[in-house]
């Protein structure tokens, strides 16, 4: 007895050890032995908990799992490693077995960890504002504007409004969601028409009926009920909340929904009103559109381990909500239902379709201004209204059209993503012709027009980018420099040290005119020209266009524009239609960028290192088919990512 | 319809410049606390943070002298009138902003938490702990309509920064009532005027509550514990804050003797304050929405006033601008540039003096509000001194980044707890929570400390 009750101690204490110990096994163990001692020398001396250089802390490596987390940093220290970039010079040199062993050690873990499909966390995603907008607008045909009347948010991954991570839930936004319920019930009873539509039954109780309910009323509490008004509830409501939740009703949320009927209509004695029975389908309406299965977009987490397919109807309306912010039309739940979308003769048919259908607009609308971030500076633009008097509200709305409506025509019509950087022609209309200075164009319609011998063609010569790119009273090289790095080949550069040093020759700091010496100084001092030497050229490159995007050829009409300069790598380029071709050189990058983007749209999250295969195929397939952005779609919606899901707790690599 | 819409614009611009007037708090009956006070002899407290992004001009922030006998500095100057009710605190550091990769974003959400924030896209968002209005809210706000409100002047940053991995909204918000998630920012006058004031208003259609409203979320209620059940970890936490907000609503609707309280203070004269509150609004989204920044600022200032003095809320935030906010502060005179560039002034005298500038005009909102809740009556003394407003920005000097000496006042004395018309100056490196937890005991609210506070300031207390 003794005995055993000591074992079960001794076993009691050991249990918690050996689970942890044995969370990554063997490999564990020889990650550990193999990589402790070479980080402790060289690296975690400036990378630990305290110092955090560069955001990075050796010391939090430990399990396999916390390295395939951020498998993307371990490939970019591994390539530093090799290029001797790290450990910087004035600390002892790495020996060279331990590269080998380091580097050994890290491919191999990350080799495995691809191995695997993995389709990386799903977490719920609640609609975003623009979202809501149209699914409202698609479930009900009533233009409520979301974005407006909500409190504005933030954006998480690659830069996107739907990222679940940041698509909170608030005692505020509830009560707007609450009351937007409300504004849009009310404006559909106010039409006739229109609420018939919706509610196609009525009802009114007899005079039979309501003299035998007064009866009841005399010898008893109990509240009358009666099955017409149910069965007729039932007709409207269960295919409504259906559409609405897309997904069918459990038996619950079925009995749930009558039962409310119930309570309204007859508890709270709906009944004795006149519409009293269109009133309380308003009541379950507002229910139904504040109700967190309308809400959020959910998927049922089975509880396995491995990675499972998306049924039918979750996987048409990630699509949905991919290709037209909004729930999935009749035809795409007739196929979820009737076909197998999973199969890629069906997937393909399916998007393509989706891809045809007007409500495509709605992918260009939302992804583009996001994806080059424009979006905040053209809703509250900050150039002086002084220095740029013709800079007006109207001005900026048609920038921001202009992105819009080029890339719809680029993915859809030209179906070359490449034109995005490099073409001789955009969409402009009158209100812009006249700020771009083009003459023959008038009205307000926008139109494809060839601008070769305006300088402009692609992102870079758009008003909404260049002006996006520049401070209230100038231009800055800088700004403009990082955008390219960043939005378009999406290699930013490193942020500026801390404590910029005092530049002595700052007095032009404040005049475009000597911007280009303040700017050879930053690129004389060894902190600064790093980045420096990478930025400033492509800015300078741009410099004919002012701070709202208009062409210019002199500061201040004295000193003339100089637009040459030198890309790293000795490239010599002479004005923005020398650095568009010098950006389509880059092709490789701005494939990777453009697949970042896309799959961090379409999931709602962040790029995990397990989407590398998927980021790989997508890349692949922009670069053999010529950028065909109808292509690269298919590549999306066919990837592993996108139609599996993990069950929510299982995944190993995301943060705990 | 729209004739009545054009008769309304012509009644506007017939009151022309005598509505443009903010509301005279000298008409206001004593505050709605008078209640509260009668019963307990004691004025509630009320708690404001306005937050300034991009740091100010070093060389003009700090008074000259310590102690009660001090000269405003430069910057302070518009607090001329408020002299004897400030408390300004020098030395303070937000430590746990020290090393982050990032400059201005990190060092905005935890203004208020004092707590590391972790540096994320989006997938595990996260300030560290709950801020300091939030644990307010808990306490004392709980007792008003509104546990608290959170205003801002600009859209919520969008985007992320991709260089240091973080996302920018971050730098838009200091509120966060669970360490995972931001308070949403109200940013539109007219929506936070009629959350709280719309049924009040002289000649405007009220809007009756939806009689069925409690019974919606009651079941709606349900509908989430119900979908808890077939949900994993995560979602389930994202449930938990559908719950949570849906808990808030149903708090408020069966909080009658609170409303009975609020509807009771709203007496005919000030109705008539709310009427030309109504029109100012309106004037300013007709004629000055995008230009007139300062009437926007004191708008949504007037408003955490009036929520204040009828005890619809105990607790506001108000995010003057977003950090590194690149607001155009050319209709200052001398002032030729975006906010965020002149706060890298590269030592260059020209800029330092048009930031100080810009930085005199974020005091001057501030000494606006403390202006207005001085001038109304509460107990013996006057709203403000039942109030601590504080004042401050997540960097010192903008160029350096620095969360160092971080500039800091505060107005009103939380009911006569903290010490006022003083220029404290700390040691270096004293940890900036050590003031909010003297503030939460100020508050009588019991706390271990707050954030990574190493103890109280004991030389502000009373």
């Amino acid at each position: 007895m003794n005995t055993l009750r000591k074992y079960f101690v001794l076993a009691c204490l050991l249990v918690p050890f050996s689970l942890t110990f044995a969370a990554d096994g063997e490999d564990g163990r020889h990650w550990r032995k193999v990589s402790k001692p070479i980080l402790e020398k060289h690296c975690s001396s400036c990378h630990n908990a305290a110092d955090k250089k560069g955001g990075i802390d050796f010391d939090n490596f430990y399990y396999i799992p916390s390295v395939v987390r951020r498998g993307d940093m371990w490939l970019k220290a591994i390539e530093m490693m090799e290029t001797g970039e790290m450990p910087p010079p004035q600390k002892p040199r790495m020996e060279e077995h331990e590269k080998k062993a380091l580097k050994d050690v890290v491919n191999k873990i990350l080799n495995e960890a691809l191995a695997d499909p993995d389709p990386g966390a799903s977490v719920m995603r609640r609609l975003s504002h623009r979202e809501y907008t149209y699914t409202i607008k698609d479930l009900l045909d009533v233009d409520f504007n979301g974005q407006k009347f909500f409190p504005k948010e933030g954006s998480g991954g690659e830069g996107f409004d739907n990222s679940s991570g940041v698509l909170f839930m608030t005692p505020l936004l509830m009560e707007r969601y609450y009351m937007a319920a409300d504004s849009i019930i009310r404006q559909i009873r106010s039409d006739k028409k229109h609420w018939r539509e919706l509610v196609s039954t009525s009802y009114r109780p007899s005079l039979l009926r309501r003299s035998l309910n007064w009866i009841q009323g005399i010898f008893s509490d109990e509240t009358p009920r009666w099955a017409v008004p149910v069965s007729r509830a039932r007709q409207v409501v269960v295919p409504f909340a259906t559409r609405t939740y897309r997904g069918f009703l459990t038996q619950e949320e079925e009995t749930g929904l009558i039962d409310f009927f119930n309570e309204v209509y007859f508890e709270k004695e709906l009944w004795k009103k006149r519409d009293g029975f269109d009133q309380a389908m308003a009541t379950i309406f507002k229910r139904i559109l504040v109700s967190p299965s309308f809400l959020y977009r959910t998927e049922i987490n089975q509880p396995i381990k491995r990675p499972y397919s998306i049924s039918g109807l979750e996987l048409a309306t990630r699509m949905s909500y991919l290709l037209w912010s909004s729930m999935p039309d009749d035809t795409l739940i007739q196929v979820a239902y009737r076909e197998d979308l999973h199969d890629p003769a069906v997937l393909n048919r399916e998007t393509r379709r989706m891809m045809a259908s007007p409500k495509f607009h709605r992918f260009a609308e939302s992804f583009a201004p996001q994806w080059l971030g424009v979006e905040e500076a053209m809703k509250n633009p900050q150039a002086d209204k002084e220095l740029f008097p013709e800079f007006t509200g109207e001005v900026a709305a048609a920038m921001r059209q202009e992105v819009i409506d080029y890339f719809k025509y680029v993915f859809n019509d030209r179906e070359n993503l490449l034109e995005l950087l490099d073409s001789d022609y955009s969409m402009i209309n009158g209100t812009l012709a006249n700020h771009y200075g083009i003459e023959g164009i008038e009205g307000e319609e926008f139109r494809k027009v060839n601008l070769a011998d305006y300088g402009r063609g692609g992102v870079l010569g758009m008003g909404a980018v260049l002006t996006a790119t520049s401070l209230p009273v100038r231009t800055s090289p800088v700004l403009r420099g990082q955008w390219v790095l960043e939005q378009i080949l999406g290699t930013p550069p490193a942020p500026p040290p801390p404590d910029v040093p005092t530049l002595e020759e700052s007095e032009a700091a404040d005049s475009e005119l000597g911007l280009r010496a303040l700017l050879e100084m930053h690129r004389s001092s060894p902190a600064c020209s790093g980045c420096h030497a990478k930025m400033d050229p492509i800015g300078f490159a741009l410099e004919n266009f002012d701070a709202t995007g208009k062409w210019r050829n002199y500061y201040k009409g004295e000193v003339a524009i100089d637009a040459a300069s030198v890309l790293p790598g000795g490239h010599e380029i002479d004005g923005p239609a020398q650095l568009r071709k010098a950006l389509v050189e880059e092709k490789d990058k701005f494939a990777e960028n453009m697949a970042r983007k896309l799959v961090s749209y379409a999931m709602g999250r962040g790029i995990q290192f397990t989407d590398t295969p998927t980021i790989r195929a997508m890349k692949k397939s922009l670069l053999e088919s010529n950028f065909n952005s109808k292509e690269v779609m298919l590549t999306l919606v066919n990837s592993y990512p996108f139609r599996h899901r993990r069950s929510d707790g299982t995944d190993a690599y995301a943060k705990k | 319809m729209s004739a009545n819409k054009i008769s309304r614009r012509t009644v506007l611009r017939g009151l022309g410049a005598s509505i443009a007037l903010p509301f005279l708090p000298s008409l206001m009956p004593t505050s709605a606390a008078a209640k509260t006070f009668n019963q307990t002899g004691t004025a509630p407290q009320r708690f404001a943070c306005l937050f300034m992004p991009n740091g100010v001009n070093p060389y003009h922030w700090s008074p000259e002298q310590v102690g009660t006998n001090f000269e405003l500095s430069r910057i302070l100057q518009p607090l001329a009138p408020v002299k004897d009710k400030l408390l300004i605190v020098g030395g303070l550091s937000n430590k746990n902003s020290f090393r982050t990769v990032e400059g201005h974003y990190t060092k905005t959400a935890n203004f208020l938490t004092s707590m590391r924030i972790t540096e994320t896209v989006d997938s595990d968002v996260n300030a560290g702990g709950m801020s300091l209005d939030q644990v307010m809210a808990q306490h004392i706000g709980r007792n008003s309509l509104y546990p608290s409100l959170q205003y801002g002047i600009d859209r919520m940053r969008s985007g992320v920064c991709k260089s240091t991995g973080i996302t920018k909204l971050y730098g838009s918000t200091i509120s966060w009532p669970d360490p995972k998630q931001p308070c949403s920012l109200e940013i539109d006058p007219r929506m936070a005027f009629d959350r709280m004031f719309r049924n009040y208003v002289p000649g405007k259609k009220q809007v009756a509550e939806d009689p069925f409203k409690k019974s919606v979320l009651d079941i709606v209620h349900e509908d989430a514990k119900r979908l808890e059940k077939r949900m994993g970890i995560e979602d389930r936490s994202k449930m938990a804050e559908y719950l949570n907000s849906v808990r808030a609503i149903e708090k408020r609707l069966e909080n009658q003797s609170s409303l009975e309280d609020f509807e009771a203070q709203i007496t005919p004269d000030m109705r008539q304050e709310l009427k030309k509150m109504d029109i100012r609004i309106d004037e300013w989204a007709e004629y000055t929405e995008g230009v007139d920044v300062t009437e926007k600022v004191r708008i949504m200032l007037d408003i955490i006033v009036l929520a204040f003095w009828s005890d619809a809320s105990r607790i506001a935030t108000l995010m003057l601008g977003n950090s590194a906010s690149g607001r155009n502060f050319s209709f200052l005179e001398g002032v030729h540039d975006s906010h965020h560039a002149i706060s890298h002034h590269k030592s260059d005298p020209r800029l330092l003096e048009q930031y100080a500038r810009i930085n005199t005009w974020h005091i001057e909102q501030y000494s606006y509000l403390l202006q207005k809740l001085n001038g109304i009556k509460e107990g013996n003394g006057t709203l403000l001194d039942n109030s601590m407003i504080l004042f401050g920005s997540g960097l010192r000097d903008g160029m350096r980044h620095s969360p160092a000496d971080l500039p800091i006042v505060v107005g009103g004395s939380g009911g006569g707890k903290l010490k006022t018309g003083l220029h404290h100056r700390y040691e270096e490196r004293t940890p900036l929570a050590n003031l909010y937890h003297t503030m939460l005991t100020a508050m009588d609210i019991p706390s271990n400390g707050f954030g990574d506070s190493t103890g109280e300031l004991c030389e502000l207390l009373v």
